[in-house]
């Protein structure tokens, strides 16, 4: 009989262990507290958070979770995580990998998105986390149409409580905005303003998935500038040039423009006309750079000034108009690289591209970017390492003196912000020796110009003997 | 280990003064080339020089130009095939110097 009752609770502490493990992960961790800071200070939403969380589950915890509502899952352009290791004043920050998930039971749509740790969290252990992320297109403006000599407001929507899977104990939010004109928010108490600075906060132990929507509507005379589309082509020869040119279609994402456009008002009052609009952009380009040219479909655009430095140069470019909100502008940037800082031979052979992704516009979004990487005519088995998912695939371009074409590289992504600007890799194998076929070309070509001057004054084309 | 940068074969700061050079030398070739036909005597220079005073009987003629054709051939496609050496090398390095990364 005991015995038997013995094994009876014993298969019943392993039924109900695992039970309690295979229901769901998400109750085993609990965030002890949550610090929010929103930076609205640009065009471009930054959400830094702080997160404490501590395993009080059964089983070791390998990854945390993240939620996003719908609608800002949907333009969250990037989401980083990292850990701090070290003491106070050796701290460095380890970089976690963040990938998007799925769980059966998640309400209303929310996305979620998992940071793997790198040493799985035993029971009763705690961690801190350091979560960025950054959503894109999420200010809008509100009023929709503004005039010259209005200023730019907008909403910021979101929630004063963090969306977590987990029970919160302690958070608090911070909300930055660019400067005091705040005409409203949403008071959730507590609520409290100082300056810049909105606090939403301390509010003590939410459950899961809690959310109280709030709208921010504030002043922000921000560059909204927006790339709609840009083509990147990076052509490489092995005679020494790397040649880049950008194609953009830039765009102000802003309150749009209604009325008239008066010159003589914008260029007399600079500070109550046109607060919103922009004239100039400022790229960041490669040290070493030359033959830079900025044209568009008219010709030549001359107000552009650049500077070529040690480390990095800067275009400053201005259109050949200022941006009103909904204006657009077609432009070409075009410059040529020295090969030796970009082209590399790897151990094993193969050589490689090491150039950086992403838009040298800086503090632009990017909505579609495509980034053709020519090879030289003879090249194979490309291939390409990046360090986030993008769309690849494999063209031909034709280009001076191609037989067979050059085989091109294509890389599409959507959704950037300058925090992608970060070096990618295209690995191929060429060898050397089809480098003659360029000039072996042109020597036959003019050999047989050669040959059939001899073979015309050779032969005899007259109809009778003279 | 820093990874090896690869550059051209020939010095990107040699490109202008060598395509002058082998321009000028593939065209001295190619005059030269063209020089073959005045001074040897083939047959249908007539034609683009007008008359020749070394005309001889009609006999000699043919004996001369035959073995004369052959060897005036000989050279003529050798004189030819540098001069195409040096020019086809030349308007690379030409393209090259100009800014036409081909």
């Amino acid at each position: 009989m005991d015995r038997r009752t013995l094994v009876l609770l014993f298969l019943l502490l392993v039924s109900s262990s695992s039970l309690g493990s295979s229901s769901s992960s998400t109750p085993d961790i609990r965030v002890l507290s949550a610090e929010r800071r929103i930076d609205l200070t640009s065009s471009i939403v930054r959400v830094f958070l702080t997160l404490k969380v501590e395993n009080t589950g059964a089983s070791q915890a390998s990854d945390v979770l993240l939620a996003f509502p719908p609608t800002e899952a949907e333009h969250l352009a990037m989401v980083k995580a990292s850990t701090t290791e070290g003491k106070r004043k050796k701290k460095i920050y380890v970089p976690l990998s963040v990938n998007p998930t799925e769980l059966p039971d998640t309400p209303n749509g929310a996305h979620l998105f998992s940071i793997s740790l790198r040493n799985p969290l035993k029971t009763g252990e705690a961690a801190v986390l350091e979560v960025l992320y950054i959503v894109t297109h999420c200010l809008e403006p509100f009023p929709v149409e503004i005039s010259q000599s209005e200023t730019q407001f907008v909403y910021y929507h979101d929630s004063a409580t963090l969306l977590s899977p987990y029970h919160v104990m302690e958070q608090i939010t911070y909300i930055k905005t660019p400067n005091n004109k705040v005409e409203s928010y949403t008071r959730v108490d507590p609520t409290n303003r100082a300056g810049t600075e909105l606090r939403y906060g301390l509010y003590h132990d939410l459950p899961p998935y809690s959310y109280s929507p709030i709208i921010v509507h504030f002043e922000n005379n921000n560059p909204f500038a927006v790339v709609e589309e840009l083509v990147r082509e990076v052509e490489i020869s092995h005679w020494g040039n790397l040649q880049v040119r950008d194609h953009y279609k830039l765009k102000h994402a802003g309150a749009r423009h209604k009325g008239i456009f008066s010159r003589v008002e914008y260029q007399s009052r600079p500070s109550i006309s046109g607060v919103s609009s922009f004239k100039h952009l400022l790229a960041r380009l490669p040290p070493r750079v030359h033959s830079v040219y900025y044209r568009d479909e008219i010709g030549n655009i001359s107000s552009s000034h650049l500077r070529i430095g040690s480390q990095k140069s800067e275009l400053e470019i201005e259109p050949r108009y200022p941006l009103f909100g909904g204006w657009k502008a077609t432009f070409v940037i075009g410059y040529g690289l020295p090969l030796q800082d970009f082209l590399f031979e790897s151990p094993d052979g193969k050589h490689y591209l090491n150039f950086s992704f992403g838009c040298p516009l800086l503090e632009t979004v990017v909505d579609e970017l495509t980034i053709k990487v020519v090879l030289p005519e003879g090249s194979k088995n490309p291939s390409s390492v990046v360090p986030f998912p993008v769309n690849q695939q494999l063209e031909t371009t034709y280009a001076y003196l191609d037989v067979v074409g050059r085989t091109t590289v294509v890389l599409k992504k959507r959704n950037l912000v300058p925090e992608h600007n970060i070096p990618f890799q295209v690995y191929y194998d060429f060898s050397p020796i089809f480098m003659l076929a360029e000039p072996l070309m042109l020597v036959s070509a003019v050999f047989l110009f050669f040959i059939a001057c001899i073979v015309y004054l050779h032969i005899d084309l007259s109809i009778r003997k003279s | 280990m820093a990874p090896k940068p690869i550059s051209s074969p020939v010095p990107v700061a040699w490109y202008p003064s060598l395509a002058v050079l082998m321009l000028s030398v593939g065209l001295l070739v190619t005059a030269s080339f063209f020089m073959v036909c005045m001074l040897f005597d083939v047959k249908p220079c007539h034609h683009l020089f007008g008359g020749n005073p070394f005309m001889r009987s009609e006999t000699e003629r043919y004996e001369a130009t035959s073995s004369r054709r052959n060897r005036s051939l000989s050279k003529e496609i050798a004189t030819g095939a540098v001069a195409s050496v040096f020019l086809g090398f030349g308007s690379l390095f030409l393209l090259l110097a100009t800014g036409v990364y081909v």
